[in-house]
Parts: C-alpha cells; sequence; structure tokens
C-alpha cells in the first residue's frame, strides 16, 4: 500500500473533487452537501463557522475509511464532526445537508460514537460503568454489560482486575482517554468522530494511543473522522487527509496518504512519511501567515 | 537568607554551650523565633497544633467570663441576672433538663425543622433541576425565587401566622417557605454547573428518552413524595381530619410524579445530570438546613409551647437566665454536630469529591 506515497508527492493539492464526476460504486456513508453553519445569522453578530462544505466518503464493506482534518486554529474542523454527530448548536446546518449512511441526521445517537480532547469521563461512575455507560442506556442487563465492559478495558490496554472500579480521578490523562474510546467502541458505531483526542497528552502517550486506536480500528471496520493539529499524527493515521481554508472554512485540499500499517515509531522515520508531513505542514503554515 | 538562617542557628549553639552567661539571651532567641512563626502567611499546621490553640481560644473566653463574674453578686462588674457565672450556669443544667424538658424541646425543634426542610427540598430540588435544563420553566419559576430569595425570613412569620395559625402548621409551612427559594436556587446552579461536554458524550452515546422506564421511575418517586407529604400532614396536626391527611399524601404523589417524570424520562438527565450535580445539591442542602435550623429559633421565640427556642423566652421571662446561656451553647453543639454528620455521610456517598 505504500505506492501511496510518491503518488501524493506527484500531486499538486487537488482540490475537492465534486460529487458525481467519480464513477459512484458505493453507498455513501457520509455525504456533505453545501453545507454551512452561520451563527445569530441576519444580527450584527453573525458569524460563519464553515462554508460550502461538499464531501463524501464511501462506506467501504469490511474497511471503513480514517480520515484525518487539518486546517489552522478556529477553522471549523470541530463543526464539521459536530455536524456529523448532530450536537447543538453546530447542528442543524443554517444550508445544505448532511447525510449519514443514507438518512438526513435529525440528531445524536450512538451509530456516531465520539471521543472528545477533554475528559469526559462521567466523575460518578468508576471506569467499568464508564464504560458501560451505553450498553446501560440501551437496556443491557447489568451483568451482561460489565462482562462486555471488562473485555473493553483489556482491549485499550488497562488492567480489568486493577483499574475497573477507580473513578476517574484517580486515572491519568491518558488512563482517561483510554477509557473514553472503550466507552466509544464497545457500541461498535459504524462512524467514530475524535476531536483532538490525544491533544492533552505527553508525546510517548500519545504515540501509544495512535498505535492502539489503529489496533482497534482495524477490528472495527469503522469509518472515522479524526481532527487533529498534529500533522504527522494525522498523515499517519489517516488514509485520507482534509485540509480546511481559514475561517469560514471549506474544504481546500484533499490528500491520499500511506495507511498505517506499521508502528508509529518505525513509520514516522522514513523519508516518505516526512517529505508528506513537510508538504502538508507547508500548506497549514502559508494558511496560518495568512490569517489577518 | 540561607545563610543567614545557618548563621544563626550556629550562634544559638554557641550560646548553648554556655548556658549560665546568656541563658536570657537564648530565651529572646526563642520568642523571636515563635513570632516570625507567626508572620508566616499559610504555614504548615498539624492537629496538635490546631486543637491547643482551639482549646486556648476557649480558655480565654472562659477566664474573660470568670473574671466578669468574679466575687459576690452585688461586687460583679456585670450583674448576675445579665450575665451568670460559669458555676451558676452550669448547675442550672439540672432544671433545664428536668423542670424545662431539654430533651423534648430539641426533639420538637428538629422535628419541625427537618418536616420543613424535607417539605422544601423534596418540591425544590426537582424544579431546579428542571429549571436548569428548561429555560422556559427557568423562566417562569424565576420570579418566584428571586422573590422568595430577597424578602427578610423573619418578616414571613407574621404572614404565616395570619395564613396557618399558632399551631406546628404555621411552625412547618415558614421553613418550607424560608428554605424553598433558596434550595431551588442552589439546586439550579449546581445543575448549570456541570459541563456540557457530559451532555455531548452522553447524547453520542445513545442516552434517549425512555417514556415506559421513566413512567414506572416518576410512580416510585410519586409514592415517596406521597409519604413525605403525609409525615408532614402528621407532624403538622393532631386534629387534622384522616380526610385531610389523604389529600396531602395524594398531593404529594401527583405532585411528585408530575415533578419527577420529566427528569427520569430523559437518560441524559437521570444517568448524566442529576448524578454529576448531586454532591454540590447535597452540599448546598447541608448548608440550608445550618440556616433553617437557625429560622426555627426565630419562628419558636415568636410563638411556640415547646421548642428550644420556646426555653429561651421563658427563661428570658421567667429565669433562670443561666438557661439562656445553656441552650446557646446547646444549639450551636447540636447545629455543629448535625453539619459534621451529613459533612460525613457526604464522604460516604461521593468520595470522588474529596474538594466538598
Amino acid at each position: 500500500m505504500g505506492e501511496h506515497v510518491p503518488e501524493m508527492a506527484r500531486h499538486a493539492p487537488c482540490g475537492i473533487q465534486p460529487l458525481g464526476q467519480k464513477e459512484k460504486k458505493l453507498a455513501d456513508i457520509v455525504t456533505f452537501t453545501n453545507v454551512s453553519k452561520t451563527y445569530h445569522a441576519g444580527t450584527p453578530r453573525a458569524f460563519t463557522a464553515v462554508t460550502d462544505i461538499n464531501f463524501h466518503v464511501e462506506d467501504e464493506p469490511g474497511i471503513g475509511e480514517f480520515i484525518g482534518i487539518l486546517g489552522p486554529s478556529g477553522c471549523g474542523k470541530s463543526t464539521i464532526l459536530r455536524l456529523i454527530a448532530g450536537l447543538v448548536p453546530q447542528f442543524p446546518p443554517t444550508t445544505g445537508e448532511v447525510i449519514v449512511n443514507g438518512q438526513p441526521v435529525t440528531g445524536p445517537g450512538a451509530d456516531r460514537g465520539m471521543v472528545f480532547q477533554d475528559y469526559t469521563s462521567f466523575a460518578n461512575r468508576n471506569v467499568l460503568d464508564n464504560v458501560a455507560f451505553g450498553l446501560e442506556c440501551q437496556g443491557v442487563p447489568v451483568g451482561e454489560r460489565h462482562t462486555r465492559a471488562r473485555e473493553w478495558i483489556a482491549k485499550v490496554g488497562l488492567d480489568p482486575e486493577h483499574d475497573q472500579y477507580k473513578y476517574p480521578h484517580q486515572l491519568s490523562g491518558g488512563m482517561r482517554q483510554r477509557v473514553a474510546i472503550a466507552r466509544t467502541l464497545i457500541l461498535h458505531p459504524k462512524i467514530i468522530l475524535m476531536d483532538e483526542p490525544f491533544g492533552a497528552l505527553d508525546p510517548v502517550t500519545r504515540r501509544n494511543m495512535q498505535d492502539l486506536l489503529v489496533d482497534l480500528w482495524r477490528e472495527l471496520e469503522a469509518t472515522v473522522f479524526f481532527v487533529t493539529h498534529d500533522v504527522s499524527e494525522a498523515v499517519y493515521l489517516a488514509d485520507r487527509i482534509y485540509i480546511l481554508s481559514n475561517s469560514p472554512g471549506t474544504i481546500m485540499h484533499q490528500f491520499k496518504v500511506m495507511p498505517p500499517d506499521r508502528p508509529a515509531k518505525v513509520m514516522m522515520r522514513e523519508p516518505a512519511f516526512q517529505e508528506s508531513v513537510f508538504e502538508i505542514s507547508n500548506i497549514l503554515d502559508q494558511l496560518e501567515e495568512g490569517k489577518d | 537568607m540561607n545563610m543567614t538562617e545557618r548563621s544563626t542557628t550556629f550562634d544559638e549553639e554557641k550560646r548553648d554551650a554556655v548556658p549560665a552567661s546568656n541563658a536570657g539571651g537564648g530565651m529572646a532567641q526563642k520568642m523571636r523565633q515563635t513570632f516570625s512563626a507567626w508572620r508566616q502567611i499559610r504555614q504548615e499546621s498539624s492537629a496538635g497544633g490546631r486543637a491547643l490553640y482551639s482549646l486556648a481560644g476557649i480558655g480565654i473566653l472562659v477566664v474573660i467570663w470568670h473574671i466578669l463574674t468574679m466575687g459576690e453578686p452585688t461586687q460583679r462588674v456585670i450583674k448576675p441576672i445579665a450575665l451568670p457565672s460559669i458555676t451558676e450556669t452550669l448547675q442550672s443544667f439540672e432544671s433545664l433538663w428536668f423542670d424545662r424538658a431539654l430533651a423534648r424541646s430539641a426533639f420538637w425543634s428538629l422535628g419541625r425543622v427537618f418536616g420543613g426542610f424535607l417539605l422544601a427540598a423534596s418540591v425544590a430540588i426537582p424544579m431546579g433541576v428542571l429549571a436548569a435544563c428548561f429555560w422556559r420553566i427557568n423562566a417562569l419559576l424565576r420570579p418566584i425565587s428571586v422573590f422568595g430569595r430577597n424578602i427578610p425570613i423573619a418578616a414571613l412569620i407574621p404572614l404565616t401566622l395570619i395564613w396557618f395559625g399558632l399551631g406546628e402548621t404555621q411552625k412547618v409551612m415558614f421553613i418550607f417557605l424560608a428554605s424553598g427559594a433558596f434550595i431551588f436556587f442552589d439546586s439550579t446552579n449546581a445543575v448549570n454547573g456541570v459541563s456540557n461536554s457530559y451532555l455531548d458524550t452522553a447524547h453520542t452515546l445513545g442516552a434517549k428518552r425512555v417514556p415506559r422506564e421513566g413512567l414506572i421511575q416518576a410512580s416510585i418517586a410519586g409514592v415517596v413524595h406521597g409519604m413525605i407529604f403525609l409525615g408532614v400532614a402528621f407532624l403538622m396536626g393532631s386534629n387534622s381530619t384522616v380526610v385531610s391527611k389523604l389529600a396531602w399524601c395524594l398531593g404529594g404523589f401527583i405532585g411528585g410524579m408530575l415533578l419527577w417524570y420529566p427528569i427520569l424520562v430523559n437518560q441524559v438527565i437521570k444517568k448524566v445530570i442529576l448524578p454529576l450535580a448531586a454532591p454540590d445539591i447535597v452540599n448546598s442542602l447541608r448548608l440550608l438546613f445550618g440556616l433553617a435550623f437557625g429560622y426555627i429559633m426565630l419562628a419558636e421565640v415568636i410563638n411556640a409551647k415547646h421548642g428550644l427556642g420556646s426555653i429561651i423566652i421563658i427563661s428570658q421571662r421567667l429565669g433562670p437566665r443561666e438557661h439562656i446561656y445553656l441552650c446557646l451553647v446547646l444549639i450551636a453543639a447540636l447545629a455543629y454536630a448535625i453539619d459534621r454528620g451529613i459533612l460525613w455521610i457526604q464522604y460516604k456517598l461521593y468520595p470522588y469529591r474529596k474538594e466538598l
């Protein structure tokens, strides 16, 4: 799969591909059509977060694409995720349509799991009950949901015996994000939205979490949207990268990059990888400089 | 700084070596060290040290009291009718306990404040939670709560006397009115303090409305409310009819169901918002209960047959005045014990909220 890299290097940033230009073979899992979001429209306080977002992600059976979203700060990266998730106040969009799995989004649901940058583990629940939260909402009996939660606690690299009864305040930042990931993935969402989930972690923990995420993602076959500020993180994790313009954000560039088929430590040392990071960083730097 | 400190210690050692001639100087040094320790901001303290200084604080008060009431009754600085001596006060405990039935009065006071407060909490907490979740309910209730928080509580006493008569109903309703608005307001604040990111998380994890489950749980909440209201009805009137008691019970059931259904039907409120706000709600209940316990004295001083407040007013009018001082100390001790008790329960209930 490494052949994508020279292809990318040859590519000038290609802009977005209009819908329908490519022959549609697969059903889309996520489609954005002319989506824009303006707050306080028609008042002097009107602020446009994103404008004219168009893209579609195909539902490749048994794989699921990993999409990295990069862009200058404040350009509306999170807005895109929250529009997919159906979370207010970003949802509903002012114009355009967000379609997930053939249906327009009407509100949040467990089919679109989300991991946030803030530590959002419920402070009143221990690790076990945090991970089992979604199953509890579905009405799964306590014994079964705890068994499944323990499996997921182990899968994200925590010790079920040792950690299950700990409360969030007893965990480190990395452990809390492991809990957050387990809590989301236990529901087997078709779409996983990650809003800078590793943004507050130290570099070593971050690498470990990235490798963990790659392993889990392969197993789940879900489509991932991953917002980050870290270019190398995006290039490592993603199959495809969207770069947003300055605010109001719109998709300016789209890259295909090599998939994460080796550990982060190995892959990040390769020249081809570093070349991709360099090229994308350049684009982002130009965008940041172009701000007024 | 370090250098000077070191040299000071060194000097001290030298002085200790020749104690005979320089004892006075060592003493002065020690004094100076103690005073510089007093000046240190936020110095580390030990439990023993704190206890020692607290005892000293009590000791100072006792000494002042003793000096003011020394000697023969006619020769004292303060007349015994205004301030009896310590021994006189302690000796009057027997008559306070037996003649004035201290324990029974304490139970009366506690019962009244507990009944009124429970009633207020059972209504105001769900209202506060709903107001914090839904702006329309908040805007509807806000004028009442702002009014309730800003009228002087003491001014409610004449009104409650007109509305509810001279009996127990007036005491309970006074506490209900005095604490309700504050409980409502604090509950709203506690819920507002729950970060939106928890709500987003709950939504993306599939938290939803559960009408059937909500209805079942709201009925249970209704039954609990019915029991609370029935209990309060018994507390308020031994002479009220069975029908009126049943009406209270039914009213509690319906009110409880209506208040709790919107909370229990929504998993985001039930499983996320309410549990996360609960420690703050309980904490404010603890503080407000202390306040309400103070207010019941006010109501009892004005008119009551039993109660700690009535003992105080009777002692003022008929004597012995010693009882007033004893009662004040006992009330403070009781309030403090209740406060610590609730705090202990808080620690047990919410071990993850260490800062409360």
